[in-house]
């Protein structure tokens, strides 16, 4: 009796010290560290400066903009249209302005009539005074009339001029050869030349650069001449060697990375920018961003 | 004489119970107080515990993990200049408010905004659904509890593909994920970073963490030094910074000061019943005692025998106990108890028992070598 109450206590404690070690295991077990479910973007050496990249067209994009303030009377072109300098992008409304030219043209025709008429009596003059049966005096009356007419006539002539080039200001037209990326604006609407996004985005896509935002801090590692490399957003798995361009002078507020309206400058970053290399496997787009890996 | 002294001990089924019985409560009562306290002090780091990495990059007056003081969103790639991090993720923790469509359900949640590249920090243990959804627009991953959590306040259960609302915004769940539950009960929701500003209530700056990793053969001890140096920044390993929450909690909130007393009395109390119980355990043996004596057993022997009564007694106790409590923890819904069991803890309690059966033991053997052997012929 004895012997058995001191064996299954024995062992009862015996198995309890081994279940309490099981409980310390169970509850204080940390996971292992799992690696982020996809692979980090990959340092190309050691000593490398990271900033972050936003891919854009070769000489940066233009961001056509009007002239005036005015309804769209017609969108010229679509996203992708290849365009070259000087084909019409957009036509704003002129009808204020065909109203106009309609009774300056009228007023020309007029002094056009008073020119031909003062012309006529000129001659006449001329030819009477050749005669002598008109006097000096009323010659000198008539060339005055004739070249007052013609001053008229010409003046009439550049208003005309003028409201036409003001209509034909109102074609919107590319001022370089490039491709439609993006157009804000739809016939109809009204668009005013300080308006936030361009009415239409031009640029070449032929040929893209990358501009590298540094954060001041780090700035002054930036060696120039250096190359970097490049992972676009969302593939880590592809890196992209970069050649160096230029390095802008001008720090500015930092601009990408998020793309938020209502964000304020908390930094000021250098930027460098780096250009594409030739043949390269996939397509890149304008806009993009992209983790870049500046070579110290 | 071991063989008496262990004769004396199990001879009486009762007493042996009892006295048993009384280390095994006592340590029950400490242990599981205990772990009570190193559990509710968990609760401080949850976050550090739900996402995962090796170094975490903060703000430098940041105290503990709760603190989320943003940072420049250029910090990132700060910490990716430094020399020897493989890699750096931005982290945004924040709270939100969570309502189910229609109305009828809302609770606050706390939300984790994820490097929409690599998913660093997401959580790894999903019951369904899969992490990499979460590239998906408008796509979230919810905690077990927050699914429990809505099933109580609106009586059906969320599963994945269905949809709630944060911020007026649509959030489609697309996993569920075993997390641990943070102070105050916000249940985590995990979304990518960028999807996140969207989410939270709007803050200028969206970044709280920085989270990084060194490079191969590197520690993460030295890398965050490196990177704490470098950036200004304050880079700490996972460790310390949950340490360094369990700090501050135990410092500035009232609740481990709560725990603490509690688990406190839990282990005087502990104590008190273990050493009296061995006490009148000895005193009931007196006679027995004094025959040895009057039988001419010396002093020092009786001390042994009592010392070694004592120490089978404890240790016999303390495994009882410890066993009967871990099937008690066992039994707990996973995730739910605040009960961490740090290994120290029940080497603590069991140098406590020994050392308080030592005591009754020494306080009962003054008491043996002064017994006159005469006292067997009383009574």
């Amino acid at each position: 009796m004895i012997l058995l109450l001191r064996r299954v206590s024995v062992w009862a404690s015996f198995v309890g010290v081994l279940a309490v070690i099981f409980m310390v295991r169970q509850t204080t077990a940390v996971e292992p560290m799992q690696p982020p479910p996809s692979v980090p973007a990959r340092k190309p050496s050691a000593r490398v400066i990271a900033a972050a990249g936003l891919v854009e067209s070769l000489r940066e994009n233009t961001r056509v903009g009007v002239p005036v303030a005015a309804l769209v009377k017609e969108v010229l072109v679509q996203v992708w249209d290849d365009v070259e300098a000087g084909t019409p992008l957009l036509r704003l409304d002129d009808r204020e302005l065909q109203a106009q030219l309609k009774t300056q043209r009228a007023d020309l025709r007029v002094r056009e009539a008073e020119l031909a008429k003062a012309r006529r009596q000129h001659d006449l003059g001329q030819a009477l005074r050749g005669d002598g049966l008109v006097s000096q005096e009323e010659t000198d009356t008539l060339r005055d009339s004739f070249e007052v007419a013609q001053a008229r006539r010409e003046s009439a002539q550049a208003v005309v001029a003028q409201t036409e080039a003001l209509i034909e200001r109102l074609t919107v037209r590319a001022p370089l050869r490039g491709t439609v990326l993006q157009v804000n604006t739809r016939a109809g609407e009204y668009v005013v030349p300080s308006g936030d996004a361009a009415p239409v985005l031009l640029g070449s896509i032929e040929e893209v650069q990358v501009r590298a935002d540094v954060d001041e801090q780090i700035a002054p590692r930036v060696k120039p001449g250096a190359r970097a490399v490049g992972y676009l957003k969302g593939d880590t798995e592809n890196p992209i060697t970069l050649e160096f361009v230029q390095i802008e002078p001008f720090i500015t507020p930092k601009r990408n990375l998020t793309g938020s309206s209502a964000e304020r400058v908390d930094t000021r970053v250098l930027q460098v920018i780096y250009k594409f290399p030739n043949g390269l496997p996939r397509k890149v787009y304008v806009g993009q961003q992209m983790d870049l890996f500046l070579e110290e | 004489m071991t063989d008496i002294a262990l004769k004396m001990v199990f001879g009486e089924r009762a007493k042996y119970a009892m006295l048993v019985s009384g280390i095994c409560f006592s340590t029950i009562l400490m242990t599981q107080g205990l772990a009570l306290f190193f559990g509710i002090l968990g609760f401080s780091y949850a976050t550090a515990t739900n996402v995962r990495a090796p170094i975490w990059v903060v703000d430098p007056l940041v105290q503990q993990v709760g603190d989320n003081q943003p940072l420049r969103d250029t910090d990132v790639n700060r910490v990716r200049s430094v020399e020897g991090v493989a890699w750096a993720a931005p982290l945004y923790v924040g709270g939100a408010q969570a309502r189910l469509l229609g109305g009828g359900a809302t609770q606050p949640v706390t939300l984790v905004g994820l490097d929409a590249d690599t998913l660093a920090g997401a959580p790894t243990k999903l019951v369904a659904g899969d992490v990499q959804d979460l590239r998906r627009p408008q796509s979230v991953v919810v905690a077990e509890q927050f699914v429990e959590m809505m099933q109580r306040l609106r009586g059906e259960r969320l599963r994945v593909g269905d949809v709630f609302e944060m911020n007026d915004r649509r959030a489609q769940i697309v996993g569920i994920a075993k997390t641990a539950q943070g102070q105050g009960g916000a249940s985590y929701v995990f979304t990518t970073w960028d999807r996140a500003r969207e989410y939270a209530p709007s803050q200028r700056r969206m970044l709280t963490h920085v989270l990084a990793a060194p490079e191969p053969g590197r520690s993460d001890r030295e890398i965050a030094q490196v990177i704490s140096e470098r950036t200004g920044l304050r880079a700490i390993t996972e460790e310390e910074f949950k340490r360094m929450s369990s700090h501050w909690m135990l410092v500035n909130s009232p609740i481990p000061y709560v725990v603490g007393l509690i688990v406190g009395i839990g282990f005087v109390i502990g104590l008190g019943v273990s050493g009296q119980t061995f006490y009148t355990f000895i005193l009931e043996n007196t006679r027995h005692l004094g025959a040895l004596k009057a039988m001419g057993t010396s002093n020092l022997t009786l001390i042994r025998m009592v010392m070694t009564q004592a120490g089978v007694v404890g240790v016999v106790g303390f495994g009882i106990g410890v066993g009967v409590m871990s099937a008690f923890f066992s039994m707990l819904p996973e995730g739910r108890a605040p009960l961490r069991l740090l290994w120290p803890i029940p080497v603590i309690v069991f140098g406590a028992i020994l050392f308080i059966c030592s005591v009754a033991a020494v306080v009962s053997s003054w008491r043996v070598v002064r017994i006159e052997p005469a006292i067997v012929f009383r009574s």
